[in-house]
């Protein structure tokens, strides 16, 4: 978490400075009297690299993905609750069922 | 999790046709499609950014978008380990939600990045 953010922050870093870059680029070719035909070399460079680290801080900021299944792993239940010397097992349906004649599987 | 697996259970005898009915945990999944918002919208917000700085102007911008979510899908899937299956419904989950959204946030951050680069 703290890496993937930090790598996010530094991507966002990056286009920024990719955008300054630009800028200046526009500058000198306004100076030089020239027409804009697409970025300089180094500046799709920074872009690539600022693209990478902002995928790997999409996938890795927002956390894990959860299993759905009901038979996984991770949510199939292993353990007991805490309060067991509180459950009851025994309750007045089966004196009164046994009563009547009816049997109950223990 | 807890109403649609009973009911699935309770039924299995009776008939045979409730069976197909897939249970799963509503939660896990609701928590699965926050993680995949969160990341197309970041990444639209990040491939509007790259688009206005490179300059797209047009069909290539929405063309760039489609590749920008592509490589985001299949980033999405390697996350989920390729057992799509396991952590979501369907293929559309992982595939298109969360589209048109990133779409409106994509077209405002290449125009903001754009003008701010290139237009003042």
């Amino acid at each position: 978490m703290g890496l993937g953010f930090a790598v996010g922050v530094l991507g966002v870093l990056i286009l920024g400075h990719a955008a300054y870059s630009t800028i200046q680029y526009r500058g000198l070719l306004k100076i030089m009297e020239e027409e804009f035909s697409g970025p300089p070399m180094n500046v799709v460079l920074e872009l690539l690299l600022a693209f990478l680290f902002c995928i790997w801080a999409a996938l890795s900021v927002p956390g894990k993905f959860l299993p759905i299944n009901p038979d996984s792993e991770e949510n199939r239940i292993v353990s007991l609750p805490d309060n067991l010397d509180f459950m009851i097992f025994n309750h007045r349906a089966k004196v009164s069922l046994s009563e009547i004649g009816l049997k109950l599987k223990h | 999790m807890a109403g649609r697996s009973d009911s699935g259970s309770s039924e299995k005898k009776s008939s045979e046709a409730t069976n197909d009915v897939p249970t799963f945990s509503a939660e896990n999944l609701q928590s699965n499609m926050k993680i995949i918002y969160y990341s197309r919208t970041f990444m639209s917000i990040i491939g509007g950014v790259v688009a206005g700085i490179l300059g797209f102007t047009g069909l290539t911008g929405f063309i760039f978008y489609f590749l920008v979510m592509a490589i985001t899908s299949v980033g999405l899937i390697a996350k989920a380990k390729f057992s799509v299956n396991s952590y979501f419904d369907s293929w559309n989950r992982i595939l298109l939600d969360g589209f048109m959204g990133g779409l409106m946030s994509f077209v405002l951050f290449w125009t903001f990045a754009y003008d701010i680069v290139h237009i003042f």
